[in-house]
């Protein structure tokens, strides 16, 4: 765990500091480490970025040559699409919910579990295992769970003596379903990453506060935090772009249904673009959708990221 | 030393092409054990007695190949020869260039055991043929005679659209589901609004609401069709959950004799079984089909037919050798085998005769009775009107969309394509 915890540390640490003056040593190591990276990201990311932009502007069925030029249409259809609102809605309440539930669940089961010790390191495994599985495979597993026929859900209905909902096809709870899901499979990554911070906090620190007569929550408040600060700032990042590019737990367990209701942005793009042969119009969905991760991460680095480096 | 042993590697490099077998791929969807059994056990054979000839049999699910096609066949990961429904979706492959010819190379003998329609239904706008039908399929209402039975309800009472609402009813208040539905994956809806377009509008209408003539989709048969469905859907005659429920799911449903009736293709006789909780579904002497109601009024012909009509295409890259071993494998005699153990309903000629089930044998007069064989909508209209179709159908078993409304956002999309 030691060796995380430095290394989300030293990025987190590297992105705050200013620049400095490249000598001819780091030099060498850029010119060694950065070609290979920069070609895959160039081809793998940028270059289909670049395609989906071009698509955007074409009525194109995905064979054949790409020449029916329809300018900005596709960006209309898309905004006018009568399951696009509630695409966009069900992603912002994934980024809400994610940061509202998810992420203080994953610091409050971090605390509970910074400490050493046989039992902690089990139950730190169970919450990270979900983590760990396929996307697709945990949205099976989730689906059977749900099944009202011959899942979980009915059998704990019949032993509470109720009659519980098809919550996948409940156009009221299948939102709360796949969240549900969400927080399950990815808290317990969020934990590992606060938890990678809380051990790197020097012991002194804690033990001067706990001398000094510091409550236990002032402690976490005042002192832990503070502290891992950092940590913070990743995790939230990180859930809040995952969230605007859920997709793979989406199709499994909904695709997208009832009656389209529970489409994220991605699964919007794949179901309403790629599945019905348009292109050009899930190319003007992802070009939205990467509009938005910029600002996104612009906004984001502007704001919190020179926050840690003030502090 | 070095300089032989150099010559003798480019050596072997120049033989080794001359005596490498031609690998032909068919990207097929089949799922059900036996079947997959019957068509290794042909490509076997047929490697014996070519033995020049590799056959590889790569499986995708459905829903996954329609996804992957498009990439693929742009690829030279291209599968030689892959399943086609035919319609919307092979106009738009054979248009862009990535199918391969075959009249000419296609015996005269394996076009006319295809006869007119599977030739037709394999020949584009273009007027080339680029590839072979293989069976015709038919959805109709396969229900449960013991179920029928516990609501003492008598099938030939559900001939008539008042009758059949009756019926349904009847078994709700037996306490039967009367229908299992798949709406998860949307198709299984789109056949209750196909089969009241087919009674609704018929054959003229349909391909004129299709060209996009007068009010299309908006017309007053498919308003009529989407009203229909939902005095169906009022009934709430589905298995509860139905919208979270794929194709196999209900199939299971129907299968394990939770559900009273599924309308679903001829397929769903060997599929209910797989998909059923003991494997063995519902016994034939339990099993009937239902013709779908009659609607007093209505401008389509009694006998006409929802199905399909489907096959083979060949990729641009496609050898000779694919088409050979093709021909052979889609021969009548071959075709015989599949048509026995009942996976589908072949189209050569004679070949159905070999069909033992009385089932597929029913469904088989069906079809060649039939005045108009439509194909299925999602596919005679293009993966992006179909994909329409589809959603407004499963909207409408949801009762959560208007007749009006619906047919409209279908004329919306057949508007746009035109």
């Amino acid at each position: 765990m030691a060796s995380v915890a430095t290394n989300i540390d030293s990025v987190s640490g590297s992105v705050a500091r200013p620049r400095r003056y490249v000598d001819r040593k780091s030099l060498v190591a850029l010119l060694l480490f950065v070609p290979p990276s920069l070609i895959l990201f160039t081809v793998f990311v940028v270059l289909p970025m670049i395609d989906a932009g071009t698509f955007s502007f074409f009525d194109w069925t995905g064979y054949g040559p790409i020449t029916d030029y329809v300018g900005f249409d596709n960006y209309a259809d898309v905004l006018k699409h009568r399951n696009f609102g509630t695409a966009v809605r069900n992603s912002l309440i994934v980024v809400a919910i994610s940061l509202l539930i998810q992420l203080p669940l994953a610091m409050w089961c971090a605390i509970a579990l910074s400490e050493r010790g046989t039992h902690v390191n089990i139950l730190r495994t169970i919450f990270f295992l979900p983590y760990m599985l396929a996307e697709i495979a945990a949205g099976l597993i989730w689906k059977f769970v749900y099944d009202g026929n011959y899942g979980l859900v009915p059998i704990i209905g019949d032993a509470l003596h109720t009659k519980l909902p098809f919550v996948l096809a409940d156009k009221l709870w299948v939102i709360p379903a796949i969240m549900l899901v969400i927080i399950w499979k990815y808290f317990g990554f969020h934990m590992m990453i606060y938890i990678a911070g809380l051990q790197s906090i020097p012991s002194e620190v804690i033990e001067a506060a706990r001398l000094d007569g510091v409550k236990k929550w002032k402690i976490v408040w005042y002192v832990k935090l503070p502290m891992i600060w950092g940590a913070i700032v990743v995790s939230v990042f990180f859930s809040i772009t995952g969230a605007l590019q859920l997709f793979d737990l989406v199709i499994p367990l909904t695709n997208g249904g009832p009656q389209n209701t529970s489409h994220t942005i991605v699964t919007f793009l794949y179901q309403f673009g790629i599945l019905r042969m348009k292109l050009g119009f899930g190319g003007a969905v992802s070009v939205m959708l990467f509009i938005a991760c910029v600002i996104v991460a612009i906004v984001y680095r502007r704001l919190l990221f020179r926050t840690e480096a003030n502090s | 030393m070095k300089r032989l042993a150099l010559a003798a590697m480019l050596g072997l490099m120049a033989l080794a092409p001359a005596q490498a077998q031609t690998v032909v791929k068919y990207l097929n969807l089949a799922s059900i054990p036996a079947e997959v059994e019957l068509m290794k056990q042909a490509a076997d054979e047929y490697m014996a007695a070519n033995p020049n000839v590799k056959i590889e049999l790569p499986f995708l699910e459905n829903e996954a190949f329609k996804a992957k096609l498009t990439t693929l066949l742009q690829s030279p990961e291209a599968p030689d020869i892959f399943h086609s429904w035919g319609g919307g979706v092979f106009y738009e492959q054979a248009k862009a260039g990535v199918l391969r010819p075959v009249e000419d190379i296609l015996s005269q003998a394996a076009k006319d055991e295809m006869g007119t329609a599977g030739v037709a239904a394999f020949t584009a706008p273009d007027g080339h043929m680029y590839g072979m039908a293989r069976d015709v399929a038919e959805v109709v209402v396969w229900y449960n005679k013991t179920l029928f039975a516990q609501a003492g309800l008598d099938p030939a009472s559900m001939a008539t659209w008042d009758g059949f609402l009756a019926g349904v009813q009847k078994l709700k208040d037996a306490g039967i589901t009367p229908f299992a539905l798949g709406a998860k994956d949307k198709w299984p809806a789109h056949f209750w609004w196909s089969k009241l377009v087919i009674r609704l509008a018929g054959m003229d209408g349909f391909n004129a609401a299709a060209a996009g003539e007068g009010d299309g989709f908006a017309g007053e048969p498919f308003v009529k069709a989407g009203e229909y469905f939902l005095q169906l859907a009022a009934l709430e005659p589905w298995q509860q959950g139905f919208e979270a429920a794929t194709y196999g799911d209900a199939s299971g449903y129907f299968g394990d004799g939770k559900a009273a009736m599924h309308l679903m293709g001829d397929w769903d006789y060997g599929a209910m079984k797989d998909n059923s909780a003991s494997k063995q579904g519902i016994p034939d002497d339990q099993l009937g089909i239902l013709p779908f109601p009659t609607i007093e009024g209505g401008a389509g012909d009694p006998t006409d037919t929802l199905g399909g009509l489907s096959g083979y295409l060949f990729s641009k890259n496609a050898s000779d050798e694919a088409v050979k071993f093709l021909e052979w494998y889609n021969s009548k005699a071959v075709q015989e085998r599949f048509g026995q153990a009942g996976f589908y309903i072949p189209i050569a000629k004679g070949a159905a005769d070999s069909m033992t089930n009385p089932f597929k044998v029913q469904i088989g007069k069906d079809i060649s009775g039939a005045h108009w064989h439509a194909l299925f909508f999602d596919q005679a209209l293009g993966p992006a009107v179909g994909g329409v179709v589809n959603d407004v159908s499963a909207e409408l078993a949801a009762n959560a969309i208007g007749a009006q409304e619906a047919a409209e956002l279908v004329k919306e999309a057949v508007d746009d394509t035109l």
